[in-house]
């Protein structure tokens, strides 16, 4: 049930956050912040790593898609990944999985390159 | 409801620290009923949407919610009430409903939609002095 987020730096400018336990409208704020904190650091590419994420709600989801706009204005990077499978259906029945581009892992979602895109 | 069902209600503070003890009743209470381990998480996520709702809407004022479960054979109904004025400014510290809207996205929408898809029946009910989400989950057929 604890919420927890830290973050790691794969490569400068790639930088995971690696969330844990229940992401809904009192934990939200945190998450927000630390999207904030890594866009305004000059992160380049920023991975949201939900694999220890037990609980999202529709605040968590605001709070992604937030993060989302948010990067592509510093003309960053945002990505999801390692979401289980209660999630992973939250993202697609509100049709918000066409608007993230979601990978099974951190790996998959670091090797992921511009190029790709 | 039928006349035997067991009604648990409980109230607390309509603020953000307190969705999740209105979770984990509803996980209680629930588990009287055999749900499915995927049905009980689609009524903790509706729920908590249900409260949300009110706290976002309760904003820094003091409101109180209260949250009622009936549970008998034939299922959940759960009332999710709060005492905010109508006429309340919103709370916008947790989240930014205009970076959303530019987006195209509506936050209580979302949570809106979420209910929609989780239960079997959703009647939100505005009042000038408090609003009311009343949720409908019935119990799974038992195969005899």
């Amino acid at each position: 049930m604890n919420f927890k987020i830290s973050e790691r730096t794969l490569e400068p400018g790639q930088i995971i956050l690696d969330i844990s336990g229940e992401v809904d409208v009192l934990t939200a704020p945190l998450l927000k912040d630390a999207i904030i904190d890594q866009v305004n650091k000059g992160a380049s590419h920023i991975i949201i790593n939900l694999e220890s994420v037990e609980y999202l709600d529709s605040t968590g989801l605001g709070t992604l898609i937030g993060g989302l706009k948010r990067t592509r204005e510093a003309k960053s990077r945002l990505s999801i990944a390692g979401m289980n499978s209660r999630i992973r259906r939250l993202f697609d029945i509100t049709g918000i999985d066409k608007i993230f581009i979601i990978h099974e892992t951190v790996e998959d979602a670091a090797a992921y390159t511009e190029e790709n895109v | 409801m039928s006349s035997n069902s067991d009604k648990v209600t409980i109230t607390l503070p309509c603020r953000p620290e307190y969705v999740g003890v209105v979770r984990l009743a509803l996980l209680g209470v629930a588990s009287r009923l055999p749900f499915s381990y995927d049905e009980v998480e689609d009524l903790r996520l509706a729920v908590g949407e249900a409260c949300t709702y009110a706290v976002e809407r309760a904003g820094s004022i003091e409101a109180t919610l209260t949250v009622s479960i009936g549970i008998d054979e034939n299922g959940l109904e759960i009332y999710v009430t709060d005492d905010v004025p109508a006429d309340t400014p919103k709370r916008v510290s947790a989240q930014d409903y205009d970076l959303l809207a530019e987006t195209g996205v509506d936050q209580e929408g979302l949570g809106a939609l979420l209910m929609e898809i989780l239960v079997d029946k959703v009647e939100i009910i505005p009042g000038p002095a408090g609003t009311t989400v009343h949720l409908t989950k019935f119990a799974p057929k038992q195969s005899t």
